[in-house]
């Protein structure tokens, strides 16, 4: 399409706006549409982490007036040993739940994809556990895991998988595993969804043709799908990766950080702080975990390659 | 076993576990909800049924039940009218007018996106706090306005870079604005997929935890997700029965308009991540 330059349109003398060409116009249209989004997100996004950034360097402490520290905060938090456990919490977190709901996402997906009665409807009802607040499945939780008469340990009783029950919030390994299957069951949705919708767009006849190979069920999974579903499967990785590292609200209501800080992942570290009104080191952990968080998004971004041609 | 029988059994043990793990927990939410006692599990515990819950958790004035839903339906509400408003005009931007670097645009508000709520919750409590707003809407509509608008503005590039240009061009002959094109042609024929974009940043807005953990400390001004965590109940112990049946008051309307509208909320949810 043929774009209207300086030259071609004519602008009457005694218009008294500077000469603007067709283009700086629309140029400059399009800068007050998007100016509103930017002024939203640069007030109550980009300047709150750059506060936070701020008050990392600074002991905000109540009662005590606010003293600029340097990396005083940093120095402390590195030697802090609580810090590192919930390090050690988070990644291990990321690293176990992660794969887990990629795997059951998967599942799901390869289930929903096939045609049967009920296929719609069971697509409708996957997406409940997604539009549940965690805050809420996390009480629904704290509810399955109780010791006396929770539905996990009565389930483990019926099927005499464990003699005893299991104090699910009240040990470490407990409360790791309630942790991880609570956030599975939320998430997992989102998952299952992106994959379905990578395998839909799987050209059918690759598998047609596999067929007629007399390649087996499993050989198409392994030879088709997976190396197909790759790109999809690398875009939900990193999705949940980036949020399974800000995990907060299922721990808040499941063990509040606990047994013991046992379970206090990164946002629950800084929550604490913030609670109790240290606020210089709380943002220094929050710093940290930013700091991780966008190193991921930046390989997102890369990975979600733009086509402008498209806009 | 032939593949054919393989695939069957494969197929019916996937839909019965995934239909097992999806409603357990909320059916057992149902069940502890009109239970009589949450102990119904136990042998020698019969299950009785009740509206006792449901009805005290409404009618019991010092639960604030009814505040928590009001105050959630209007913020989540007023967040996703300004949030998809505010994307719109971006996203018409993005699609129709000359932008520099329209990639390097849409991937920092992506970038933005990913930012972990921790690492800006102090700061907008300190901010809020100066202006006066805690326990206010606008100190919950604002930033939930800022945190949709990235998933706003990438569904509705998608949706406006479907609609014609020749609409556009027609507008424009006409002599409308672009703010007049933007509203009377743009918005109506991506219609479906604006209202499924705002359905999506409600339930985001409607289900957020921390900034409404942190930006709230009056009781009344709670929303749903806070105040059912911080459900303490009317006497001592933990009251499940109550519990539960706050939240499948409170929860229920969200899941029945997901079932209901599950189509566009997964067409919203996957596009942008899924190159079609």
């Amino acid at each position: 399409m043929p774009i209207l330059s300086d030259r071609t349109s004519s602008v009457a003398p005694r218009d008294r706006t500077p000469r603007l060409s067709y283009r700086d116009r629309e140029t400059l249209t399009a800068c007050a549409f998007v100016l509103p989004l930017l002024l939203f997100l640069a007030v109550l996004v980009l300047l709150p982490v750059v506060g936070t950034f701020w008050d990392s360097l600074e002991r905000d402490v109540p009662y005590l007036p606010v003293r600029f520290v340097g990396l005083a905060n940093y120095g402390a938090i590195l030697r802090d040993p609580g810090f590192w456990d919930s390090v050690r919490f988070t990644f291990l977190f990321v690293a176990v739940s992660v794969p887990l709901e990629l795997l059951l996402g998967l599942m799901i997906a390869l289930v929903l994809n096939e045609s049967f009665p009920g296929r719609a409807l069971l697509r409708a009802v996957v997406l409940v556990p997604w539009a549940v607040p965690a805050a809420v499945s996390g009480r629904i939780f704290e509810l399955i895991y109780n010791y006396s008469f929770g539905l996990a340990n009565y389930l483990l009783q019926v099927s005499h998988l464990s003699g005893r029950p299991i104090n699910w919030l009240g040990t470490k390994v407990g409360a790791f595993a309630a942790i991880v299957v609570a956030d599975a069951w939320k998430t997992t949705p989102f998952v299952a969804l992106l994959l379905l919708a990578g395998l839909t767009g799987i050209n059918q006849d690759l598998y047609a043709q596999a067929r007629v190979d007399r390649a087996g069920i499993f050989q198409r999974f392994v030879y088709i799908t997976v190396p197909l579903l790759k790109p999809v499967l690398l875009v939900a990785l990193l999705f949940r990766t980036i949020d399974a590292l800000r995990i907060f609200d299922v721990i808040f209501v499941l063990t509040g950080g606990g047994p013991g800080g046992g379970t206090s992942a990164l946002s629950m570290f800084a929550y604490t702080y913030f609670s109790s009104g240290d606020f210089g080191y709380g943002a220094t952990a929050s710093v940290l975990l930013f700091l991780w968080a966008v190193g991921f998004s930046f390989v997102t971004v890369r990975l979600a390659r733009f086509r402008e041609e498209t806009l | 076993m032939n593949e054919r029988e393989l695939k069957k059994v494969l197929l019916v043990a996937g839909v019965l576990l995934t239909v097992m793990i999806t409603l357990g927990p909320v059916c057992y939410m149902l069940i502890t909800a009109l239970s009589e006692t949450p102990d119904f599990l136990r042998p020698t515990k019969p299950l009785t049924l009740t509206l006792d819950h449901l009805l005290s958790v409404i009618t019991a004035d010092t639960l604030h039940l009814l505040a928590y839903t009001r105050n959630s339906l209007l913020i989540s509400a007023a967040a996703a009218i300004i949030s998809v408003f505010l994307a719109s005009l971006a996203a018409y931007a993005l699609t129709r007018l000359p932008l520099p670097r329209k990639g390097f645009f849409l991937g920092g508000v992506l970038a933005l996106s990913m930012f972990p709520a921790i690492s800006l919750v102090s700061y907008l409590f300190k901010l809020m706090a100066r202006l006066g707003w805690i326990n206010t809407y606008p100190a919950l509509i604002l930033p939930y306005v800022a945190w949709t608008l990235p998933v706003s503005l990438w569904i509705l590039v998608s949706y406006f870079a479907q609609v014609p240009r020749d609409l556009d061009h027609a507008g424009r002959i006409d002599g409308a604005s672009r703010l007049q094109i933007l509203v009377k042609i743009i918005l109506p024929v991506a219609a479906p997929g604006v209202f499924s974009t705002a359905l999506l940043v409600f339930i985001l807005a409607f289900n957020e935890f921390l900034f409404a953990l942190m930006l709230t400390t009056d009781q009344a001004s709670r929303t749903i997700p806070v105040g059912i965590a911080l459900f303490e109940g009317l006497h001592g112990q933990i009251p499940w029965g109550e519990i539960m049946a706050a939240a499948t008051i409170t929860t229920l309307p969200v899941i029945v308009l997901t079932l209901v509208f599950q189509r566009r909320l997964v067409q919203g949810l996957t596009r942008g991540a899924v190159k079609q």
